[in-house]
């Protein structure tokens, strides 16, 4: 079918549709602010998909993970969380410079034309959704009815192909536009536009990324998390009273390690083992991160300890009643890496119940949900 | 040019089809309330939230208009990003999540934004004149008067 050359659609008349005098719903406007909307979409985007794959790794790739650079997971997911909120007020801007292409007459003109006001649809529609449910997350509030995790994958992927598609489509305006025009009697007022949502940008940006980016944690307004609260100076994802911990079952305590040669440990004997002292980040996936001083016991002790081969994957088993990360499987590059421990000390100080107590995992370059806490099993694989 | 966007718009295509299909895992669990809220986000959006916008904006006088736009534009960003915050402090999973005082924060904020635009604006009028004075450049425009 040749789309270029549809059959005539009859022409209606003009209903009274809103009319728009604003100078700044223009195709530089909307280059401008869709640039960096696009940037940060694809930043998220990218990032996100790191994320995606450190939690879930394809079958072949569970050994290959990198576990450097130990601050990797942070930066990524910190940034995912950042763009995604600064991206909040350029969608905003964007769809407001683009808004009175929603009347343009008649409403549709042609197939092609049909097909890609769909798109544009489903572009705005997905975008909207990501940003809102994204943020929400990050307050562990969901208020809507399906599962959080694989509908922002699936999403992601339908925002990203319909965003590839409106840029194939307006590529001539986006190139036409892309640079500043010799004659422009809007330049001011747009400038002055543009400034006015980079502000906006600035401003948001600052009162959230202190939840991952310390440094700036005073300015830390709006974002769920603060680096400075929770137990130990950490913040907690999940309580051991959620995770159904209780005093009577930690009585019972041992690390059991199963593995060509099995073996119990208590907790004086964990204790009694070399000890190492790591700095490694929590960083978690709903964007909050920080770095902490660990001492514990090196995995890969415990694994050679046990006769596990070089290349053996390790499963931890967590006390954890609740939840799906009860059972995690770590592949050998996080296993074997010196940094990898079972940690039983934080910042000096035993573990606090809420962060593990009486043995946790801290890995290199991995999501927080994957740091398992109240370890009770090891499993060579 | 032409092959480049055909490869681009194809990708587009290919990757929304897996997005769809990616949907319909069952994982997801009610695939079809997303569609429903995805057309209720752009129904809210274009119905509600940009009509609102461009009526606060005709109902500004126009020179206060453009003094006021980007104070207006920060503290509406700044707000749409406290909301859940304000709205969740009653249901806290626990006392590391949400533990600041928000509702105090927005007013830091949206004080600090009016105090910012205030002193920019001060300073705008004020340096020109202070130049003039001083018998250097003449020709620093004020806001709005280069149309």
């Amino acid at each position: 079918m040749d789309l270029s050359r549809p059959p005539r659609l009859p022409q209606l008349p003009r209903p009274p549709l809103p009319v728009f005098k604003g100078r700044l719903h223009d195709p530089r406007t909307a280059t401008v602010i869709g640039r960096l909307l696009g940037a940060a979409i694809l930043t998220a985007f990218v990032t996100g998909l790191i994320s995606h794959y450190l939690q879930q790794p394809p079958g072949w790739a569970a050994n290959l993970l990198p576990s450097r650079p130990s601050w990797g997971y942070r930066l990524t997911q910190g940034l995912h969380v950042a763009s995604g909120i600064a991206a909040i007020p350029l969608l905003f801007a964007k769809l407001w410079t683009v808004y009175p292409r929603l009347f343009e007459w008649p409403p549709v003109r042609s197939v092609a034309h049909a097909l890609e006001r769909l798109s544009i649809g489903v572009l705005v529609g997905s975008v909207l959704l990501q940003l809102l449910t994204g943020l929400l997350n990050t307050l562990q509030w969901y208020p809507w009815p399906w599962n959080f995790r694989p509908a922002h994958w699936a999403l992601a992927w339908v925002a990203v192909g319909a965003l590839l598609v409106h840029i194939a489509v307006k590529a001539p305006q986006i190139a036409a536009h892309w640079q500043r025009p010799a004659l422009d009697a809007d330049g001011p007022d747009r400038r002055s536009f543009v400034a006015a949502v980079s502000a906006a940008v600035g401003a948001v940006t600052l009162t959230t990324v202190g939840q991952s980016f310390t440094p700036l944690k005073d300015f830390d307004l709006f974002a769920p998390r603060h680096p400075d609260h929770g137990p130990q100076g950490l913040p907690v994802n999940r309580t051991a009273a959620a995770a159904g911990i209780t005093s009577e079952r930690l009585t019972r305590w041992r690390l059991r390690v199963d593995g060509p040669r099995p073996y119990e440990l208590t907790l004086d004997e964990l204790r009694a083992m070399r000890q190492h002292s790591v700095m490694l980040p929590i960083a978690c996936v709903e964007g909050w991160s920080k770095n902490a001083h660990w001492t514990g016991v090196r995995i890969t002790d415990l694994l050679d300890r046990a006769g596990a081969p070089p290349g053996a994957r390790l499963r931890v088993t967590s006390m954890q009643r609740h939840g799906a990360y009860a059972v995690m499987d770590m592949g050998t590059s996080y296993a074997r890496d010196p940094l990898t421990l079972l940690a039983l000390s934080l910042n000096g100080q035993t573990l606090a119940l809420d962060h593990g107590f009486p043995a946790r995992v801290i890995a290199p370059n991995r999501p927080g949900v994957l740091q398992t806490k109240w370890v009770e099993r090891l499993e060579v694989l | 040019m032409r092959a480049l966007r055909l490869t681009i718009g194809a990708a587009g295509v290919a990757a929304m089809a897996l997005g769809a299909v990616l949907l319909t895992n069952p994982q997801v669990g009610k695939a079809l309330d997303v569609l429903w809220w995805l057309i209720g986000a752009v129904l809210l959006h274009d119905g509600v939230l940009v009509p609102a916008t461009l009526a606060a904006g005709a109902l500004l006088p126009p020179r206060l208009r453009r003094a006021t736009r980007g104070a207006l534009i920060t503290a509406a960003c700044l707000t749409a990003v406290a909301l859940p915050t304000l709205l969740r402090q009653g249901h806290r999973a626990n006392t590391s999540v949400l533990p600041l005082d928000y509702g105090r924060n927005l007013v830091i904020a949206l004080g600090t934004v009016a105090v910012l635009a205030v002193a920019w604006h001060a300073g705008r009028r004020v340096i020109p004149r202070a130049r003039r004075r001083c018998g250097r450049r003449r020709s620093i425009g004020r806001p709005g008067s280069s149309r």
